[in-house]
């Protein structure tokens, strides 16, 4: 029997995890669960499956970045995703690494407050992504291997 | 009501007293309320607080019937979000009120997408303004849309190829 495709869903509080849910007509239909930085959106993302909050991370912050790191590894290593999408930021990168060491798909759509340049993030999951987007047409000139199909916002 | 906030990281002074002139002048009729984060400028003919809990902020941005701030994304998301017509001023780097110019492009991105009306110095601010209060921002389709149809071919792809 075909087993249902799994899709991790990893965006940070805030205008990262506005984005995403803007996207939600694309994997509502396919199990999900989500990683996220804040207490404050379990709640509301409750209904698109499992939540867990892995705490918010920066490269400013070493230990922070190493306790989402595990946090992250056990949640994809038990989860299993066949593919994980990412808005950002910090947390979301990670999900994206490690679930591709998983053999995840890696779909990445770079924060609208890029303009000019990618995030830090961005420019890392560039390397690994199977689909990347950027929301300002100029930068697809600028980086290679990135599309434009619109804003989400 | 309108309402007017810069953001609470830097002074806006500009736009603080930009706004303030405005209604003294008799050019904005409105009620004004206002939170101007670490401006120095006292504002004289409005009411304002230097900072507003969250809650209170978006109670505030609820009652407005306009939203007057800088090009910071994060105002003009919440503005598109609650569908309130939005006038942004850029904070300039010469001014010292911001690290970059960014704001400048995200102010004239969207402003070219009919999503928020953009002034770019006090003189305009101060000609424009009444344009400003007649100002409709554009409705907002569903953006998203092109995206979403990109993701979803990728995982129909993926779906068949587990």
């Amino acid at each position: 029997m075909q087993r249902r495709m799994k899709i991790c869903l990893a965006a940070s509080g805030g205008g990262h995890l506005s984005q995403m849910l803007k996207l939600s007509d694309s994997w509502q239909r396919y199990e999900t669960f989500y990683i996220t930085t804040a207490e404050m959106v379990r709640e509301q993302l409750q209904r698109f499956g499992r939540v867990y909050v892995v705490g918010e991370c920066n490269r400013r912050s070493l230990w922070r970045t190493v306790r989402v790191l595990l946090r992250c590894l056990k949640i994809i290593f038990l989860e299993r995703p066949d593919v994980v999408i990412s808005t950002g930021a910090a947390a979301g990168c990670i999900s994206c690494f490690l679930g591709k060491l998983i053999g995840a798909k890696v779909i990445w759509v770079d924060s609208i407050t890029n303009i000019e340049r990618l995030s830090v993030s961005g420019r890392m999951v560039k390397f690994i992504a199977d689909l990347f987007f950027v929301q300002w047409p100029e930068l697809t000139a600028k980086y290679r291997g990135v599309q434009f199909a619109g804003t989400v916002v | 009501m309108i309402f007017l906030t810069v953001g609470t990281q830097f002074p806006f002074d500009r736009l603080v007293k930009a706004v303030d002139v405005a209604a003294g002048a008799g050019r904005i009729c409105d009620e004004i309320y206002a939170q101007i984060g670490n401006s120095a400028y006292r504002p004289r003919n409005f009411e304002y607080i230097k900072f507003l809990e969250k809650r209170l902020f978006d109670d505030c941005v609820e009652k407005a019937s306009r939203i007057i701030s800088h090009a910071g994304i994060g105002t003009i998301a919440m503005a598109m979000d609650s569908n309130k017509p939005l006038l942004v001023m850029p904070r300039l780097k010469k001014y010292g009120e911001v690290v970059n110019d960014h704001q400048v492009a995200i102010a004239q991105r969207f402003e070219e997408m009919g999503y928020v009306f953009a002034v770019y110095d006090t003189d305009q601010f101060q000609q424009k303004i009444g344009e400003f209060l007649s100002f409709v921002s554009r409705p907002r389709g569903n953006n998203a849309e092109a995206v979403i149809d990109r993701i979803t071919r990728f995982l129909n792809y993926v779906e068949i190829s587990i």
